[in-house]
């Protein structure tokens, strides 16, 4: 690879990337909180559906953004009543959300557009486009520090700088305010949560507002930035590799960012090492797409160890209880 | 005794609110595409047992399920969630065709056994890195199980197309095995009683899905192994302490697991598709999940459970067929909405009713 | 020439027998014959709504439909097991003829058929060599041979890309055709091939047609062909956001974003599907194989409205002379089908 050819495959990264910031971030609250979700895909796929429609319906990227996380909170809320109240198995509850927002997204496009789930296509006013930074193309044949400015810090979308912003702020939030180590506390003895006069379930359902309406936005990128509207099953299992990352990071913000950018690294890498040669010997594309999945497993059996995760995780909470 | 009776009804009425629970929302889908709910339902009732012909269809659903169900539930006795159920059937679909692909000369009485024996293998295997990776380095078995979904797709588009495919063959999937491996099917047996229930894909693997049900039982229940089995399954520190050797349990159980979706292989190989394609276990190990735990991951439980979601396979299908505006769409909300309010009310519902029927029994005794 | 007119006396014989047919048909006993028909077709687990191949099969099947008032019975399964299952019930609801589209149909239609010799079936993409079924195959690397000689023509940078849903055999022709395609108008083209998956999810997820995209041309494509289902979509959205090329597949999709659409690798399975159910009406149905190429319009490429601006007299020109080429037998397109591998050059 040439210098410019990872610049290339750097920003294509951050572009990947953004969904899997969002949600894995968002998976990062629920967690925290001792609540385990491996519903952020069908959580993503419901904003982003919701993105399309509302984006179409009001004719403005704003309106499909704002929907798409109306549609995530909506969607969490419902899991956590599920996993929180219900006292359910979260496993079971996740799944099944994923299920139903594939279907219900398919059925409710059909019911509306009769495209076959998928949503109009977007005017450019509808979506969100790269913002083209000061200077750029002024820059762009500077060697070296050109290309890097115009390609990765440049011409990005407003979710890539929103997606790291979202990072350090999930890292103030977890380790710098009081809301924060109740999230942790809640993760790990709820009932001391509960003995300092905090409340469990609301600590809880905090957490998933912020879980969903993250998803919604992570959904809301794949209709309003990438596809240019909703697609059936459009999230094609990003938030399988969320949640991947939520635990190779260890469920620390910084570790979670850094695990999506990898993985969205060696999805971008693999795409450009598709029909790559050894000698005379055709790489098959399949070992080539299997990177990222070969990667995440071998970062979780060596790199990860011991996991650190919440105590309680997946357990429900029933009060009076210990 | 009581008690357990409570407790049993109580699992039965509990499931029972969470289907009708689950099929008035249904209902609210299909009002909305102009279909009369009743009526749809009593399609997908009729269709899933209204007849020998769909019972069938039912039953032969219900065998991967059972399959896959147990397999969740064996590892969950161990406090470990299997979800890579699919991955591992896929596999264990390699096993099986390379028997059949191998030795075409066996009958199948022969070729069931080493069927058996290959798809357990196949998918032991396919789950022992993860297993292995869950016992010694705790990883995540919910994250590694997925993973190794993913590259159970990869590994088999990859050989089907590259190698099993016959070369001028356009579809992605090996060529027909020998007739002599298909195993017996319930048409051709209710045929010569003289019963038409047409072709059917129910075959000899659901008794084998039964027997499988009573080997489990007996071993999680009545030795050694599963004793020690559920004693790492409550606490590890004590198994630990009591002597149980914790990561050996945990990783022959969550590969036990695996050999248990293998099974799936054997069901969809020799018995229905007689080739190998691809994604033949398409949704079964997800719904595995689902049907272990309103089976309360006891084989018992388990059939009804895998026959619940057979029906609505089977009905649902039923559904689709006879009215055009119910797309599959509907019929894959309603699957979910069984598994969420499964997974959601169990846990509330199954002890309060246990506890109503407990003083409705003591009541009438006193 | 000869031939032409001999043809042409074929055809007015089998025009006159049609009519003569249809004549007694409206008063004769054989009315049952003719009139009794009821038409259904089942897609491929992509749904019907996959634009890919399917939505152009229940087009052409709700077509017919529509204009003969007839209500047309249609499945989309959900498991490999329902093929057997909704072949059946499809066949004793007296569902005839029934299409089923895409090559996985086969096995299953390979058992059902010679269980109800008396319905007709027709399978798309496939042959099944049954005396009550009519195979239609398309000449899909005859399709992408002409779209890849317009890419050839077209490019600027001498580099070209391709975009397909899974690495299976049927991608492979597309790929192995268009290659060719493009060599022919730009030898020494470099043509960059990218799979966007290895699960079905690989045919429904434009986000990565999109980066796939956009990633061939930034390594200097300035054409992209889409050849993978819904996630072409996405292959035509890059072009849209990268002010580039891009050709769509199945459908005309020289619409979905006009301008950057340069054109469609078409193939007619919405006359196909029309034309069987006709065939059946009018009592001209035949089992047996039909391979639609170029020469009988069932593959090519579309010009429209919308892509005309990008083309010049010269291309178009150009175009149809490699069309005819084709259709008269001078160019031989190679297929990946023939023998499993795509022939070099």
């Amino acid at each position: 690879m040439d210098y410019l050819t990872i610049v290339f495959v750097t920003a294509s990264a951050l572009r990947l990337a953004v969904p899997l910031i969002f949600a894995a971030m968002g998976g990062l609250y629920a967690e925290k909180s001792g609540v385990i979700d491996i519903g952020l895909e069908g959580k993503m796929l419901f904003g982003a559906f919701a993105a399309g429609a509302c984006a179409t319906a009001f004719g403005s990227s704003a309106a499909g953004l704002a929907g798409a996380i109306a549609a995530g909170i909506l969607l969490a809320l419902a899991q956590a009543f599920a996993s929180i109240h219900l006292r359910g198995n979260q496993l079971v509850i996740g799944i099944a959300i994923n299920i139903i927002a594939s279907g219900l997204t398919a059925f409710l496009g059909i019911a509306w557009y009769q495209r076959g789930g998928q949503t109009p296509q977007l005017d450019t006013h509808e979506r969100f486009l790269p913002i083209i930074l000061p200077g750029a193309d002024a820059i762009s044949n500077v060697p070296i520090i050109g290309p890097l400015y115009a390609q990765i810090i440049s011409g990005q979308t407003v979710f890539v700088y929103g997606a790291f912003l979202l990072a350090i702020i999930t890292w103030l939030v977890i380790y710098r305010t009081r809301f924060g180590l109740r999230l942790q506390a809640c993760g790990d003895k709820p009932e001391a949560v509960e003995t300092a006069g905090v409340s469990v379930f609301v600590t809880r359902y905090i957490a998933f507002t912020i879980n969903g309406a993250l998803c919604g936005i992570g959904g809301a990128y794949f209709a309003l930035v990438q596809g240019g509207a909703f697609y059936k099953d459009m999230t094609a299992g990003q938030g399988y590799m969320a949640l991947a990352a939520v635990i190779f990071g260890n469920w620390r913000p910084g570790r979670v960012l850094a695990a999506c950018l990898l993985f969205a690294f060696a999805d971008a890498a693999q795409g450009r090492m598709q029909g790559a040669m050894i000698g005379d010997f055709a790489i098959p594309t399949q070992l080539i797409q299997a990177l990222p999945y070969v990667l995440t497993l071998l970062l979780l059996a060596g790199i990860v160890g011991r996991a650190e995760g919440p105590l309680e995780a997946g357990r429900p909470y029933i009060k009076g209880e210990r | 005794m009581r008690n357990h009776a409570s407790g049993t009804i109580a699992a039965i009425v509990a499931t029972l609110i969470n289907i009708a629970a689950a099929f008035l929302i249904g209902a609210l889908l299909i009002v909305a595409v102009g279909e009369n709910p009743l009526k749809a339902f009593g399609v997908v009732w009729t269709g899933a047992f209204g007849s020998l012909k769909g019972f069938s269809f039912t039953l032969y659903y219900a065998t991967n399920f059972i399959f896959t169900g147990l397999a969740v539930a064996v590892a969950a006795h161990a406090r470990e969630y299997n979800i890579g159920g699919e991955g591992q059937a896929n596999v264990s679909g390699l096993g099986v065709f390379l028997v059949g692909a191998m030795l075409p000369f066996l009958p199948w009485p022969v070729a069931i056994v080493l069927g058996i024996v290959a798809g357990m293998t196949f998918g032991a295997a396919w789950a022992f890195v993860p297993a292995y990776m869950s016992a010694r380095r705790g990883s995540n078995l919910v994250v590694t199980t997925i993973m190794f979904n993913f590259l159970a797709s990869l590994l088999m588009i990859y050989l089907i197309v590259n190698f099993l495919r016959p070369t001028t063959s356009m579809i992605p999937a090996s060529g027909a095995l020998a007739d002599n491996l298909s195993l017996p099917r319930m048409d051709r047996f209710l045929l010569t009683l003289g019963i038409n229930i047409h072709e059917n894909p129910l075959n000899i693997t659901f008794l084998v899905a039964l027997l499988v049900c009573v080997a489990v039982t007996f071993l999680i229940w009545h030795t050694r192994w599963g004793y020690e089995l559920r004693a790492v399954g409550e606490n590890r520190d004590a198994a630990a302490y009591a002597g149980v050797h914790v990561p050996r349990v945990v990783i022959q159980a969550i590969c036990l697991s695996g050999a248990l979706a293998g099974m799936v292989g054997l069901n969809e190989v020799f018995g229905v598709q007689h080739r190998l394609i691809l994604d033949f276990a398409l949704g079964y190990g997800f719904t595995g999940v689902a049907v272990a735990l309103i089976g309360n991951n006891h084989p018992l439980g388990i059939i009804p459970a895998a026959i619940l979601f057979g029906a609505l396979y089977q009905g649902g299908a039923s559904m689709a067929f006879m009215f055009p505006k119910i797309s599959r769409e509907v019929v894959v909300v309603l699957q979910g909405l069984v598994i969420l309010f499964a997974g959601g009310f169990v846990a509330v519902l199954r002890p309060y009713l246990t506890e109503q029927f407990d003083h409705f029994f003591t009541r009438k005794v006193a | 020439m000869k031939e032409g007119t001999n043809m042409r006396k074929i055809w007015n014989l089998l025009a006159t027998t049609a009519a003569v047919v249809i004549a007694a048909s409206t008063c004769g006993p054989i009315a049952a014959l003719a009139d009794d028909i009821k038409p259904a077709i089942l897609y491929d687990l992509g749904g019907k709504f996959d634009k890919s191949f399917n939505e152009p099969a229940f087009n052409g099947a709700k077509k017919f439909a529509d204009e003969h008032r007839l209500s047309l019975i249609e499945f989309e399964p959900q498991t490999e097991a329902q093929r057997e299952q909704a072949l059946r019930t499809f066949a004793e609801q007296g569902g005839n003829p029934i299409v089923t589209v895409g090559f996985a149909w086969q096995p299953a239609l390979e058992k059902v058929a010679p269980e109800y010799p008396d319905s007709r079936f027709i399978i798309v993409d496939t042959t099944v060599d049954l005396p009550n079924v009519e195979s239609i195959e398309f000449a899909y690397n005859e399709g992408s041979f002409l779209v890849g000689a317009l890419a050839g023509l077209k490019t600027k940078t001498g580099t070209v890309g391709f975009v397909g849903g899974m690495d299976i055999p049927i991608i492979r022709d597309f790929a192995c055709g268009y290659q060719h395609g493009v060599h022919l108008t730009k030898p020494g083209a470099k043509v960059i091939v990218n799979m966007a998956g290895t699960t079905p999810a690989a045919w429904t997820d434009p986000a990565r047609g999109r980066e796939l995209t956009l990633g061939q041309y930034e390594q200097g494509a300035d054409i992209v062909h889409g050849a993978a289902g819904a996630t072409t979509l996405g292959v035509l959205q890059a072009a849209a956001d990268a002010g580039k090329l891009a050709i769509g597949v199945g459908s005309n999709q020289d619409d979905v974003q006009p301008g950057h659409v340069l054109t469609t690798n078409s193939a007619a399975l919405d006359v196909a599907v029309y034309k069987a159910f006709d065939a059946a009406q009018k009592g001209t149905w035949k089992p047996g194989r039909v391979v639609l190429g170029v020469k009988e319009d069932g593959v090519g490429w579309t010009l429209d409205d919308h892509n005309r601006p990008l083309l010049t007299d010269a291309d178009i020109a150009k175009m149809n002379e490699i069309k005819q080429s084709i259709a008269d037998g001078k160019i031989k397109v190679p297929s990946y089908l023939a023998n499993g591998n795509c022939p070099a050059e």
